[in-house]
């Protein structure tokens, strides 16, 4: 098995062992099961509070969890130096920091698809279908996590676990806020807010292109084309985060 | 470095034989440490050193590069909140470790030992200096396929099984897939540890995850086997079993440096070593060389003298040590002067109750190294700036 595969499944079979990580899947799952329960009560429409709730559940905690992974684990490994047996093999820091992101993404997406499970028979029993709407904001909510997590590792390679969790969780809210962000830009009278907040649009990831719950909500028509190039950009996003992931982490001493 | 070399290389291409035997023979015989740089200004000084250069750069037929060559090396940690404060953890070392050597590195607290170590091993990058590993810099993962790396106190993944992090260690080695299986029971069961290696290493003490960190150390077949304090931590049948491993390695033929504050390790390993002492190289040689360079010391007890009066007989050359024992003086001296002290004691009236000769030991080197070095007591680098 090459070293970047052997480091992907590992950093999956490390989460698997984590008690924090199941934990929080642990509790998302039980959300998802607990958002059934609510929604038999109120009875007006069913199938929008599942919806809301659940893809609002989903998003949530694995975007904490995301953060949580991306943001520590560098940090951890390297405090608690388990690295040194690992980065001290014929194994370059590239290949270290893309076999752990990709661990993370593994974990990610089983989570994701496990709660995709539930939330689909969540439906099934209500007798509601799974709309294609669901379906793009769950996929795009993938997407984000990899955004996310390539943000964790480029902060995390570089600064501290605090640090970089508080920035990226920062940068998560202020990349959803990214289109407002800019409208405000364009609307300022001040040159000198105009000029920052579009450098702020340009430098955060835009978010809100990844974010398909209200269509998903309102029932609105999801444009492929949109859908593509939002995950194109966010593909480019992660590249540009990841590789300089790696340059700050191949240029650092481990003590 | 080839260009600047090219007209010398001539001359010993010419000249002499090239087995490597030779050339390692006339680089150790010095014991000087080796010059720091390759330019063109140090060539005379470089001279002695050249032979093993000329074959690496030259020859692909010829022995193969050092598995481990530092020049110059510095390396200063920065500390502080600015990061203004800066430690000096190693000086310009010079260091060359034959294939086939088992080499001792040997230093008190602080000396840079573990510093040397992580440069060797790409996980702290030299300030000043090259370095390389069969010829590579440690940077190049080529380079660091052949190395079996046991860190000091080492931390493996403690949710793996010692099973699994072995196995784990040759997927990153790069080891053939096909025979992982096999090769992985076979280090568990070299390093003692087949019984415990389904469980959980967080279940571990101290000495099994040192086992287990030294199995994933072989695990990948290394040529060359760095090993930072490995006996540190065992009891002594571990520390035993260690040793053992060290031996059957070296009989297969593997390059090994290990650093170490354990002098009888050393002594009871080592064909070289080198003595660190606050982030300079103070002496370096064969253990055997070592050992015979310094005159044998003799101690001898007396009775019927005090100490004032075996002081006053010793006079100008001080003893190296004088001990009461019940009535009885314990005086040290060199080999040279015993037999001028014993007739000085007759003569004033004493009792010689023993002669004995005391072994030099590689002890009392490291003691003097240290002492030498003006080391007192207070590990660690200077601290600059
Ligand atoms: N991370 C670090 N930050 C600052 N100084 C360090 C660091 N690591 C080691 N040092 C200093 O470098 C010197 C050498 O340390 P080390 O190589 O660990 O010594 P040894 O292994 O021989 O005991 C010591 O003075 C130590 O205090
Ligand atoms: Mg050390």
């Amino acid at each position: 098995m090459n070293a970047f595969l052997a480091l992907a499944l590992n950093g999956f079979r490390e989460a698997r062992r984590n008690r924090i990580t199941m934990l929080i899947a642990g509790f998302a799952l039980l959300a998802l099961l607990m958002s059934t329960l609510l929604a038999d009560v109120s009875v007006a429409s069913i199938e929008r509070v599942l919806v809301d709730m659940g893809l609002a559940g989903m998003s949530l905690m694995l975007v904490v969890l995301a953060i949580f992974l991306s943001a520590t684990q560098l940090g951890k490994e390297i405090e608690r130096r388990t690295i040194f047996m690992v980065v001290s093999k014929p194994v370059s820091r590239a290949t270290f920091i893309l076999g752990r992101m990709a661990g993370n993404m593994i974990t990610l997406g089983v989570l994701l698809l496990a709660m995709t499970a539930i939330f689909w028979i969540e439906l099934a029993v209500m007798h509601c279908p799974m709309r294609s709407q669901y379906l793009a904001a769950i996929g795009t909510l993938y997407v984000e996590l990899l955004v996310l997590s390539s943000i964790g590792f480029a902060m995390s390679s570089f600064a501290g676990s605090i640090v970089s969790a508080m920035v990226t969780a920062g940068i998560y809210i202020a990349g959803h806020l990214s289109g407002d962000i800019y409208r405000l830009g364009e609307r300022a009278q001040n040159a000198l807010v105009t000029g920052v907040a579009k450098a702020a649009y340009y430098f955060l990831p835009q978010l809100d292109r990844l974010d398909y719950k209200p269509h998903a909500t309102h029932l609105l028509s999801v444009s492929g084309s949109d859908v593509a190039l939002a995950v194109a950009y966010a593909f480019g996003y992660s590249g540009i985060m990841l590789a300089l992931a790696v340059l700050f982490f191949s240029r650092r001493d481990f003590k | 470095m080839a260009l600047t070399f090219f007209p010398l290389m001539r001359i010993f291409r010419s000249g002499r034989t090239r087995k490597s035997g030779a050339f390692t023979r006339l680089r150790c015989s010095g014991c000087i440490p080796a010059p720091h740089s390759f330019s063109p200004l140090s060539l005379n000084t470089l001279s002695p050193f050249l032979p093993s250069q000329v074959t690496m750069t030259e020859d692909s037929k010829t022995p193969s590069p050092a598995p481990i060559e530092l020049k110059g090396v510095s390396k200063q940690y920065r500390l502080g909140f600015w990061l203004a404060k800066k430690v000096q953890a190693l000086k310009s070392l010079d260091l060359k470790v034959d294939s086939g050597q088992i080499f001792g590195l040997l230093g008190p607290n602080g000396a840079g030992k573990s510093t040397t170590i992580k440069i060797l091993m790409n996980l702290v990058q030299a300030s000043e200096g090259t370095v390389r590993l069969f010829g590579l810099p440690p940077s190049d993962p080529k380079a660091r396929r052949q190395v079996g790396y046991l860190p000091e106190n080492p931390m493996p993944y403690d949710y793996l099984t010692g099973r699994e992090f072995v196995t784990l260690g040759a997927q990153l080695a790069g080891y053939d897939p096909k025979k992982t299986k096999a090769r992985v029971e076979e280090v568990l069961d070299e390093v003692g540890m087949t019984r415990s290696a389904g469980m959980q290493i967080r279940r571990y003490s101290k000495g099994m995850v040192q086992r287990v960190a030294f199995a994933q150390a072989l695990v990948g077949e290394p040529r060359l086997l760095i090993l930072d304090e490995p006996t540190s931590g065992l009891d002594p049948v571990g520390r035993r079993q260690i040793r053992d491993i060290i031996l059957h390695e070296r009989a297969k033929g593997t390059t090994i440096l290990f650093c170490t504050h354990i002098i009888p390790d050393i002594e009871a390993l080592c064909d070289h070593v080198a003595v660190l002492v606050s982030g300079r190289l103070r002496k370096e040689g064969s253990v055997r060389d070592l050992l015979t360079t310094k005159a044998p010391a003799v101690e001898i007890g007396l009775e019927g003298l005090n100490r004032g009066q075996l002081e006053s007989l010793t006079g100008g050359s001080a003893p190296e040590a004088i001990h009461e024992l019940e009535g009885r003086l314990l005086v040290r001296v060199k080999g040279e002067e015993s037999n001028t002290l014993i007739t000085k004691i007759i003569a004033a009236g004493g009792r010689i109750t023993q002669v004995q000769q005391v072994r030099f030991s590689l002890e009392d080197l490291f003691m003097d190294v240290v002492k030498d070095a003006g080391y007192k007591a207070s590990p660690g680098g200077e601290i600059i700036g």
